[in-house]
Parts: C-alpha cells; sequence; structure tokens
C-alpha cells in the first residue's frame, strides 16, 4: 500500500497531480483566482491522505480553496508540496495548519514571477516569433510549430514538477518534524507567506484615484501627495478593509457585489481611475 | 449562415478549452485562424490573418491578474468578417480589436460576479467535505465560460461588424470603467481572505516589510522572497543560538 519512503502517496498519485493540473486556469477568477484549480489538481491525494480522516479532509479542503495563483504550467510543484505537508499534518497531530497556507503563498510568489518571465514571457514569445514569421505567409506549419515549441517544454516542466515537489516536500518536512524544529519552522514559514503577500498586495491590488484639490495648472494631484506619503496606500487600504470586514464575518458574496458597485459609483464620480 | 455561425461557435469553445487542457495556447490567433479560416472558405487567407492578429494580440495575454481584451471572440470574429468582407489581414486587426473589447466585459462580468459565487459554492462542498461536488463546480465554471464564448460569436457573426460596434458604443462608459475598477481592487479579497489564514501577532511586521519594499523600493516579488529568506536564515539561526545545547548539533544548519 505505501511505497519503500513510508510516503502515503506513489507515483501513480503524483501522475494524477500532473493530469490534473491541465484544467488550472479553467474555472480562474478575479477574487481567489485558481483556487478550484488548485483544488482539483491535488483533490484525489487529499481523498487518499485523508481516507480515514473526515473531520481532517474537511478540513483540509476549505483550507486548500484559499487564494492561489501562479504560472500555471509549474502548479504541480507547490502541490505536490502542499501534499506532502498535508500528509505530515495527518500523520502527527502537533501540527500547525497555518503554515500550509503560509507556504504556498511564501512558493506561488517567486515562481509566478519565474514561470511568467521564463514560459510566458520568453518561451511564448519566442514561439510567436518562429511560428507567426512562418504562417504570415499562409502556410499552416507556423501555427503548429508554435505550438510544438510552446508546449513540449512545458508538458516536460509540468511533469518533473509534479514528481518533484512532493518528494522534495515530504523529505525536508520528514527531516524538520523529526528534529523538533517545526515551531521554528512554522515561524519562518509565516514569515515568508506574509511578506510575500506584502508584495503581491502592492503589484495585484490596483488602485489609483485622479482627484485634485484645486483647480488648473496649480491643482494638487492626491494621488501624488499620497505616493508622496506611502505608494501603494490605496491597495493596502483597501485590502485592510477587506481583511476587517471578512474578520467582522461580511459575506464574501457582499464584498464582491460591494465592490463592482463602489467601482462604478467611482468611475462615475471620478473618484478612482482606471490604469492603462 | 447559421451553420458558419455555429461552426465558428465551436471554434471559440474548442479555443477556451485550452485552460482546460494545461495552458496550451489553442486559443491564439494563430492557431484558431487557420480553422476560421477553414470554416470561411479560404485556409491560407486564414493562416495570413491568424498570424497578424498573433503579433498584434501578442501583449494581450493574460499574466497574473492581468486580464487582456478577450482574444478568442476577437480572434475568431476578426478573421471570420476579414475574410469575408474580402479585405485580408489589413482590417483584421481593426475589426478584431473592438470587439475584443466588448467581450472583456462578459469576460469580466465572469470573473468578477459569476465566478467567484461559484467559488463560494465550492466552499459549502468542501465544509462537507464533498470532493466530487467541488470538482464538478471547477469544471462547470469552466464551461460555463466556453459557453458564453460560444454564445456571443454565435450572435456575433449573425450580427455583423457594424451592429457590433454600435453596441459597444452604446454601454454607457462609468459602467465599463466601473467594472475596471472593481476587477483591480477585487484581488484584494483573496489576499485578505490568505492573510487571515497566515496572519499573526509574531508575523505582523514582516507583512508590512514585503509591502514597504515593494511600495518604496518596487523590489519584485522574487526579490522579496530572497530576502525573506536570508532574514528567515538569520532568524532561525539566532534562534537556534539561543538553545544550542538542546540541538544535537546534526547538518540541519547548512541551509
Amino acid at each position: 500500500m505505501m511505497t519503500s519512503d513510508n510516503h502515503m502517496l506513489n507515483k501513480k498519485d503524483l501522475r494524477k497531480v500532473f493530469w490534473r493540473s491541465l484544467p488550472m486556469e479553467f474555472s480562474w477568477h478575479y477574487e481567489r483566482q485558481m483556487h478550484m484549480g488548485f483544488e482539483y489538481m491535488i483533490s484525489s491525494g487529499l481523498r487518499k491522505i485523508y481516507k480515514n480522516d473526515p473531520d481532517g479532509l474537511r478540513e483540509s479542503l476549505q483550507r486548500n480553496l484559499e487564494f492561489f495563483n501562479c504560472t500555471a504550467h509549474i502548479t504541480p510543484f507547490i502541490g505536490g508540496v502542499t501534499l506532502a505537508m498535508e500528509e505530515e499534518n495527518e500523520k502527527s497531530n502537533d501540527f500547525d495548519v497555518s503554515s500550509i497556507s503560509a507556504v504556498k503563498a511564501a512558493l506561488m510568489g517567486p515562481l509566478s514571477g519565474l514561470g511568467d518571465s521564463l514560459i510566458l514571457g520568453t518561451l511564448r514569445v519566442l514561439a510567436v516569433g518562429i511560428g507567426a514569421s512562418i504562417a504570415i505567409k499562409g502556410n499552416v506549419l507556423g501555427a503548429i510549430l508554435f505550438l510544438l515549441i510552446f508546449n513540449i517544454p512545458t508538458f516536460i516542466l509540468r511533469y518533473y514538477t509534479a514528481m518533484k515537489g512532493y518528494e522534495l516536500g515530504a523529505s525536508y518536512i520528514t527531516k524538520i518534524q523529526e528534529s523538533g524544529a517545526m515551531r521554528v519552522f512554522m515561524l519562518a514559514a509565516g514569515i515568508l507567506g506574509v511578506m510575500v503577500i506584502g508584495g503581491m498586495i502592492n503589484n495585484l491590488v490596483v488602485a489609483t484615484t485622479p482627484l485634485k484639490i484645486g483647480t488648473g495648472s496649480g491643482a494638487t494631484k492626491i494621488q501624488e501627495v499620497l505616493d508622496g506619503i506611502l505608494p501603494g496606500i490605496l491597495p493596502l487600504g483597501f485590502t485592510g478593509i477587506y481583511y476587517y470586514l471578512l474578520k467582522k464575518k461580511v459575506n464574501v458574496i457582499w464584498l464582491i457585489i460591494g465592490t463592482a458597485i463602489f467601482g462604478i459609483i467611482c468611475a462615475e464620480f471620478g473618484i478612482l481611475t482606471v490604469n492603462s | 449562415m447559421i451553420l458558419k455561425a455555429f461552426l465558428l461557435a465551436c471554434v471559440a469553445f474548442v479555443g477556451k478549452l485550452d485552460l482546460a487542457t494545461g495552458t496550451n495556447q489553442i486559443q491564439r490567433p494563430i492557431v484558431l485562424g487557420p480553422i476560421v479560416g477553414l470554416i470561411m472558405g479560404n485556409l491560407s487567407m486564414g493562416v495570413t490573418i491568424g498570424a497578424t492578429l498573433e503579433l498584434a494580440f501578442l501583449g494581450s495575454y493574460s499574466i497574473g491578474a492581468f486580464i487582456p481584451p478577450d482574444v478568442i471572440v476577437g480572434g475568431v470574429l476578426g478573421t471570420a468578417f476579414a475574410i469575408e468582407t474580402g479585405k485580408g489581414p489589413a482590417v483584421a486587426f481593426t475589426m478584431a480589436f473592438p470587439i475584443a473589447l466588448l467581450a472583456l466585459i462578459f469576460d469580466n462580468v465572469m470573473f468578477a460576479l459569476v465566478r467567484p459565487m461559484l467559488g463560494k459554492l465550492a466552499d459549502k462542498y468542501a465544509a462537507k467535505g464533498n470532493v466530487k461536488a467541488i470538482n464538478t463546480v471547477h469544471m462547470l465554471a469552466g464551461f460555463l465560460m466556453c459557453a458564453m464564448l460560444a454564445i456571443i460569436v454565435f450572435v456575433g457573426y449573425l450580427l455583423g461588424g457594424s451592429q457590433i460596434k454600435m453596441f459597444v458604443n452604446a454601454i454607457p462608459k462609468p459602467v465599463i470603467d466601473g467594472l475596471t475598477i472593481a476587477t483591480g481592487l477585487l484581488p484584494g479579497i483573496g489576499f485578505a481572505m490568505l492573510a487571515q489564514m497566515i496572519m499573526n501577532k509574531e508575523v505582523v511586521p514582516f507583512f508590512f516589510l514585503g509591502f514597504l519594499l515593494s511600495a518604496y523600493f518596487k523590489v519584485p516579488v522574487i526579490g522579496i522572497a530572497l530576502l525573506g529568506l536570508i532574514l528567515v536564515t538569520v532568524i532561525v539561526k539566532f534562534m537556534n543560538g539561543s538553545k544550542v545545547s538542546t540541538n544535537d548539533g546534526g547538518d540541519d544548519d547548512d541551509f
């Protein structure tokens, strides 16, 4: 039933992670982005890990439906690491589950940066460059070449990351658990996780105001004043408001609808502006 | 006419399946162009227009939380109209771009309203431990989008290019801008939810450190993670150093 290393998941399970990572972006949305895709990717692994623990499965499912976003082609790596941590959580009873979310957050930011620039920035543009230069003359081979140049490396990468993530995660986490450094590890994961979230808020939450005090050329632009104090204060502020409202148990659906209405009001009265 | 509209709708549907089959680029104009060309009865023209649009839409690619104009609807209808009117690659982009912008509004309704609701539904099933139902919601969210794009292409083709331009102009600007503003804010909800799971008193200062590094010094997220790694290594060393006697002195500090 188990592999020689006493891990719960074997090669076949990891191959499932690979296949199930394919529709990663299929249900993407603004609020939590690839969260359902992530859940879909690891769900068969979770089911195996928690097969004798329905409560554990429930908690794990809820926790893994939180925000997730990363370059789709390397997400199996994070899926594997997550599964290794979930497994450790099931095996030991003093595992702090918040470290699972923290490690996920700490990985998704940097891996997105790497993946977006290498895969979507470089490889894709290379594929377009070669493919389009042939296709523009009316040769359908260009389209085929475009697909091959992009997909052969990314599918190999996807498979490889699916296999390695779990292995790496499992070996490290077992070692940490045995050495008794778990508390330190949790803190470290938490620090790394929140730092990356802090950085991502400034990059991915977008809010700019066109408001001015006074008229004409002497008018003071409020955005410039804000940038002078703390750049990104609006994204931070809005995220802070959301954080506070969620703490107050405000339903997410109202936050989403409220945001849409708020956006239209802001556009009508010129409180916030569209960034281009 | 109806048959062509239906076939083009199918192309859009299959194109969107790109995201169900590994983000493998089959939704791009360079791939869909030849298929549209085949349907419209001019394969080589379709290939050329597809390549032209691909280059024009090169920057219209979803990276991070940025959602570009809809290249599927824009690409399929743009190519079809360009072939039909016989005007070829030269006008394909001027046709495709407003259509892609119009489709983006529908996309955004899906991304900002419909799917977050489905996400809430998935939460409900998670609380019940129902894995199958969550996975169904995930797939449903995807196929709903495929169907929506197919319908837009179907109706769009029957309406024709000039009708679509009029429709775009009829939508009040504050509604379009407002939804765009909202899409900038919505990731904040996701981050707030994530932060709630990780945040505790010990790590709060580091959250602001990460934010400030990005806000003041424009450090990219990779840089923040690397700085965080150094910081964490130092902290771990420091914490281990203060209780060195309990440590078995193994090889666990060769980070």
